[in-house]
């Protein structure tokens, strides 16, 4: 099994990829390279961005680089927010040099001077010694010219959005703006902008060095009714029951839950993980964060808690996301209190549909997901807190 | 963003009269500025409590019971969320996620994480800050 358990209490393995330390080699390899060589050697092993879309690495860095312009930056993108999430704040904990490294290769490979590290509010706590670790690393490489600044959020989820971000970087608003233009031509200040995932740079910078460099592994965050929770690393594809065996649940598991926007789904533990399977099922993979539920859990409660989640994060620029979150909630805290009728499970679902085809961002067109496939695969959940109401 | 960050962590909230003097700094205008200040959860435009509590709300720490604790927080500090106490010691906020689903339930005292949350291990963390704040007192006497 290819797997290295991180578990409770932080314990780091050794056996885990994410955290071979590249220790400034990275770097020196690809100035030897050559940007064009970097670009090359990425594409040939396949590095995808790891926050959620899976775009090619090396076509994001051409792309930025090949855009005209006499300025470009390269932002990290450590706005990790998202419920369930976690294996961005364990990367920078324990190997926050290789994140510094992969950013300082992407900055060669296009060009750019400034750097920025997104860090999110609730992670402030990791900022000053993330801090003392860049201003190391730039005294180690020598390059004088470059610099790294880190940027801090304030308890907005929607800045993990690109658009978003580079709006709050800029000192605006985080709201996302309309795409395209594209950030790798059009990002901060107008000038083309890579904004790369915290484990993504920390894989770019492990890939242009280690040969035996593995693309199909990926971090899991594994969270909910489990005893084992922690950030786990395991190989695409990978069976569902060899998740659980790590995550050993309490009791007879029901439902998971791919992060906020994933869904809620039934656990198939014959599924192999991989992005088709799990769109298949109408789901989204996003940074691979599972949140367990066992049979004691009422999976209405749950998507309760996860729209109270999007009305408190939705950024308020399109009207679908800002007045349907707020909806879906009071919907669905009318079926908690036993006051839901059967044609509310209907509007639910319309509504749902509604938000999903015509907001803006990724946020309003997830945030629909976890009613539409909670209403699909536990429908007796919803007639619980109905049939509650129709006795009372 | 990190201005005010630091505005914030030098006079304890962004007053008016802190805003402006920033809009003037930066030679943006005021309204600009409140906009932006008013976006973001973790800035705030009112005296806050000198402890800071932000509980998570994610769905991992309601599954681990966060809701009763939440609950339990509030009727020991006697505020809902989004208030501060009167002896202005305690400003309670719920936030979206933390980052702490593997010990959940979680939250955040002045931006620091307490985690594997309990009555219990609340109830110890709530005596030991009253007892620090008690003893700054004295010691300034």
């Amino acid at each position: 099994m290819n797997a290295c358990a991180e578990g409770q209490g932080w314990k780091r393995s050794g056996n885990m990829q994410i955290l071979r330390q590249t220790n400034m080699e990275a770097l020196e390899k690809a100035r030897t390279l050559g940007p064009d060589g970097v670009l090359e050697l990425l594409e040939k092993k396949g590095l995808e961005g790891r926050g959620g879309a899976a775009f090619s690495t090396a076509r994001k860095w051409r792309a930025s680089r090949d855009a005209p312009a006499d300025e470009r930056f390269v932002v990290c993108n450590a706005d990790e927010g998202e419920p369930g999430t976690f294996k961005d704040k364990f990367i920078i904990r324990h190997n926050a040099e290789t994140v510094v490294e992969g950013l300082l290769i992407a900055a060669y490979v296009v060009g750019a001077k400034r750097c920025f590290i997104y860090l999110c509010g609730e992670y402030d706590y990791l900022r000053p010694r993330l801090q003392q670790q860049a201003d190391d690393m730039l005294a180690r490489t020598k390059m004088e010219d470059v610099t790294i600044e880190i940027v801090r959020g304030a308890g907005a989820y929607v800045c993990g959005e690109a658009t978003a971000l580079l709006q709050s970087i800029q000192g605006f608003r985080g709201t996302p703006m309309q795409k395209p233009p594209h950030p790798t031509s059009c990002g901060l200040w107008g000038k083309p902008t890579v904004i790369n995932n915290v484990e993504t740079l920390t894989c770019a910078a492990q890939a242009v060095l280690f040969d035996d460099w593995n693309p199909a592994l990926r971090l899991f965050s594994l969270s909910g009714n489990i005893k084992n929770p922690g950030v786990y690393e395991f190989p695409l594809g990978v069976k569902m029951s060899t998740v659980i065996d790590v995550a050993q649940p309490k009791k007879k598991l029901k439902a998971m839950s791919f992060g906020c926007f994933g869904g809620i789904m039934p656990v198939d533990e014959n599924m192999a993980i991989t992005p088709e399977a799990i769109c298949v099922e109408k789901c989204h993979h996003g940074a691979y964060s599972i949140i367990f539920m066992d049979e004691t859990v009422n999976v209405v409660d749950i998507s309760y808690s996860i729209a109270k989640f999007y009305t408190y994060e939705s950024c308020g620029k399109c009207t679908p996301c800002r007045e349907g979150t707020i909806r879906i909630l009071n919907l669905l805290k009318k079926i908690l209190n036993g006051k839901g009728v059967k044609k509310d499970l209907q509007v639910l679902a319309e509504l749902a549909l509604h938000i999903q085809e015509t907001a803006l961002c990724g946020l309003g067109q997830t945030c629909g997901n976890h009613v539409l496939t909670s209403l699909q695969h536990f429908p007796a959940d919803y007639d619980h807190y109905l049939k509650k109401g129709a006795k009372s | 963003m990190n201005i005010l960050h630091e505005a914030q962590e030098k006079h304890g909230y962004l007053s008016e009269h802190i805003l402006k003097q920033i809009a003037i700094d930066q030679d943006i205008p005021i309204a600009r500025l409140y906009g932006v200040v008013k976006f973001y959860t973790m800035f705030h435009t009112e005296p806050q409590g000198k402890y800071v509590i932000e509980f998570c709300g994610s769905p991992s720490c309601v599954l681990a019971d966060g809701t009763a604790l939440e609950k339990f927080l509030e009727g020991e500090l006697g505020v809902k969320i989004g208030g501060t106490t009167k002896d202005g010691m305690f400003s309670l906020y719920k936030t979206s996620c933390i980052g702490c689903c593997d010990e959940a339930p979680a939250m955040l005292v002045n931006g620091e994480p307490h985690t594997k949350l309990t009555v219990e291990r609340l109830t110890a963390l709530l005596k030991k800050l009253k007892e620090a704040h008690a003893d700054k007192k004295v010691k300034k006497k």
